[in-house]
């Protein structure tokens, strides 16, 4: 039987419930001077790999203390992970997001569209994903990853 | 299928509404829904007095025009030929007709006479391949992407919305007077893409039209798919089609509060939505279905092997619990929402806008209510009036409780009612799935088993005429949040 939980004391409860789920790593964290910035920019795909991006972000997930943070502004951000299918209208925009970043980055192909199209071959509006502006040497498999493949597949690409 | 007319208009409006639904059916009926019009019953539905019949959706292509109208809850369809590439523009009457009009001539280059607007482009910006790319005589590319017009642009990256959506805007001293959207960018070319498969093979790729419907949008495109061939899913079927689309409805409305949260800083509010749906998303993996249950929806039922009965009762056991704090935390955080980024009721009724944003500006449109075995006594939400995000936030939550307790009822009574009296096999189709953001249609035309026309109207389509009144006088970086509350997806709104 679940307790009913309102009241004045239920905010408690709530900020209670959230410290309780705070997420942590199973394993040690990796020691890295500072986090690495991820840049996520969708493309032209359902939107189903950003939203799981969007979700690993969220507190469900420990993506800071895998040593990974979001960041909203490309020069912020040492990895760029690209969603979507890369319609021939966003190709400008990929391109002006990687020049805006700073050197030493690196470009991460997430989910079966951005790598070359998946669903979404190339057509009269879409390049069918990354592989056609540039060779794509890394990726992360799903149509759409869930957000813990998403983490260990990202944890491996920063161990190398 | 059943065909009460009801709610939308009283006294003379239902006589009016009567003639042009009327002069509607004075055309030659070619499917269910579906009624031909010669260009002088088409001009006449155009300028008849009277009340407008809300509009679903607009779109034409070489040959035909077609407006998607509802007449109580039932849709209504007419088209006229396109003669020279033209036909009389539809905005003329129908304020929400533009968008399907500009995205025609951009697909197949034909043209609205007398349109409402600046004509600007929907769709094409300029870097495909060809111009008009659907018609039968497309045109050279543009060579070369075009700059919006605008005093200030959001950037597509720059919306906090998860797919990209151009917008321009005309400021004036700091605060927007109008707003432009262009959705280009998020344009797949998904009709060229379904055009000659089969319904069957359509499927995956209906699948993924939009993350905000995975389930709604394989539903919709189902129903119309069953509606062409004559056929009527069976209540066993029909039920497990309900208990999907309400899993989703939850966890779209709890990706929707999380952000809406996060665009006012609750961040406790913000985390027990995250919560809740990474629950709700596991419980649906510990069953053997796909997290977000892609692919579960078939044109004749659903996947193998899906064990509709234990999936529900882990989602609501796993959600449940967690309705109390997100009520109260609502409670607490709610007044940051007061009047912010308000629909009004007037606009929400002439633009028919549908979903958590129309019904919370006080339209009562939910298309669940017209289905058959739907078990009515569950949906209580109604919503409020004040049209503003606080009121959305509040009807996500309430329609949460409400598909919960639909969930209960239907795996009560689960296949037990009566089969529906399936439609004559016209070919033709209309479906509709109220989704999490909204109701989800698709009209389809086979030919052959093929898909020969196809339309899809996502629910995003109807917020595009509103979202310059429901921005006007924000400053420009305040509009991700605006549109965080709304849940609009621009892979649904492009296709
Ligand atoms: S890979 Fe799949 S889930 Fe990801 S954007 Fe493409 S279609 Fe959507």
């Amino acid at each position: 039987m679940s307790v009913r939980r309102t009241g004045p004391l239920s905010l408690l409860y709530a900020f209670m419930d959230a410290t309780r789920w705070r997420p942590s790593m199973q394993e040690t964290a990796p020691r890295r001077e500072r986090p690495i910035g991820l840049y996520v920019l969708e493309t032209g795909g359902c939107e189903g790999c950003f939203m799981e991006i969007e979700s690993l972000n969220g507190s469900a997930f420990a993506l800071e203390q895998a040593g990974f943070v979001c960041v909203n502004d490309p020069a912020d951000a040492d990895w760029l992970l690209l969603t979507g299918a890369v319609t021939r209208v966003c190709a400008e925009m990929v391109d002006r997001v990687w020049r805006a970043m700073p050197p030493g980055r690196c470009l991460i192909a997430v989910g079966a569209c951005a790598v070359d199209g998946g669903p979404f071959p190339a057509g009269y509006a879409t390049l069918g994903g990354l592989q056609a502006l540039t060779p794509v040497r890394r990726s992360i498999a799903g149509c759409p990853p869930s957000p813990e493949d998403l983490l260990r597949a990202l944890q491996e690409l920063a161990q190398g | 299928m059943r065909s009460a007319v009801s709610g939308l208009a009283s006294g003379d409006g239902v006589a009016a509404m009567r003639s042009m639904g009327r002069i509607i059916r004075s055309g030659e009926r070619v499917a269910l829904s579906h009624y031909h019009l010669d260009p002088a019953q088409w001009s006449e539905m155009l300028t008849v007095p009277g009340t407008t019949l809300p509009l679903i959706s607009c779109w034409a292509d070489d040959a035909r025009a077609y407006v998607l109208l509802l007449e109580g809850d039932c849709p209504l369809l007419a088209s006229t030929i396109v003669e020279d590439r033209r036909y009389l523009a539809p905005s003329s009457r129908f304020a929400g007709a533009e968008w399907g009009e500009r995205v025609s001539y951009d697909l197949y280059g034909v043209e609205a006479m007398d349109a409402r607007g600046n004509g600007a482009p929907a769709l094409d910006e300029g870097g495909w391949t060809s111009t008009w790319p659907l018609s039968s005589r497309p045109g050279p590319a543009a060579g070369g992407l075009r700059p919006l017009a605008g005093s200030h642009l959001l950037r597509p990256e720059q919306t906090g919305l998860s797919g990209p959506l151009e917008f321009s805007f005309e400021v004036l001293k700091g605060k927007i007077r109008d707003v432009e959207v262009c959705a280009g960018a998020a344009h797949r070319g998904l009709i060229a893409r379904l055009a000659g498969k089969t319904p069957e093979e359509a499927m995956s790729l209906v699948s993924r039209v939009t993350a905000g419907g995975f389930v709604a949008h394989p539903l919709a495109f189902a129903r119309a798919v069953a509606q062409a061939r004559g056929l009527v899913p069976g209540p066993g079927i029909r039920d497990v089609w309900m208990i999907l689309l309400e899993i989703e409805r939850i966890s779209i409305h709890l990706f929707d509060m999380a952000r809406t949260a996060r665009g006012v800083d609750a961040e406790l509010l913000a985390t027990h939505c995250d919560h809740a749906r990474e629950a709700i998303a596991r419980a649906c993996a510990e069953q053997g279905v796909s997290r977000r249950l892609m692919d579960m929806v078939t044109c004749d039922g659903f996947r193998d092997g899906l064990e509709i009965v234990p999936l529900a009762q882990a989602v609501h056991a796993a959600m449940q619990p967690r309705l109390a704090a997100l009520e109260e935390l609502h409670r607490v955080f709610a007044p940051r929402l007061d009047g912010f980024a308000t629909l009004d009721a007037r606009l929400a009724e002439r633009f028919a806008v549908g979903g958590v944003t129309g019904r919370s500006s006080g339209r009562s449109m939910d298309m669940r209510r017209r289905e058959a075995g739907m078990r009515l006594e569950a949906l209580r939400a109604t919503g409020s009036s004040q049209g503003d995000a606080r009121a959305r936030e509040g009807l996500r939550l309430a329609e949460i409780r409400d598909s919960l307790a639909l969930m209960e009822r239907i795996l009560g009574s689960i296949g037990l009612e009566d089969d529906e009296p399936a439609p004559d096999r016209t070919e033709e189709g209309i479906g509709v799935a109220e989704g999490g953001r909204g109701d989800v249609w698709y009209w389809v035309r086979l030919k052959e088993g093929q898909i020969e026309s196809l339309h899809v109207r996502d629910p995003g389509v109807s917020l595009l005429p509103v979202l310059g009144a429901m921005l006007r006088g924000y400053a420009v970086d305040r509009v991700p949040a605006a549109l965080g509350s709304i849940g609009l997806s621009p892979a649904g709104i492009a296709l």
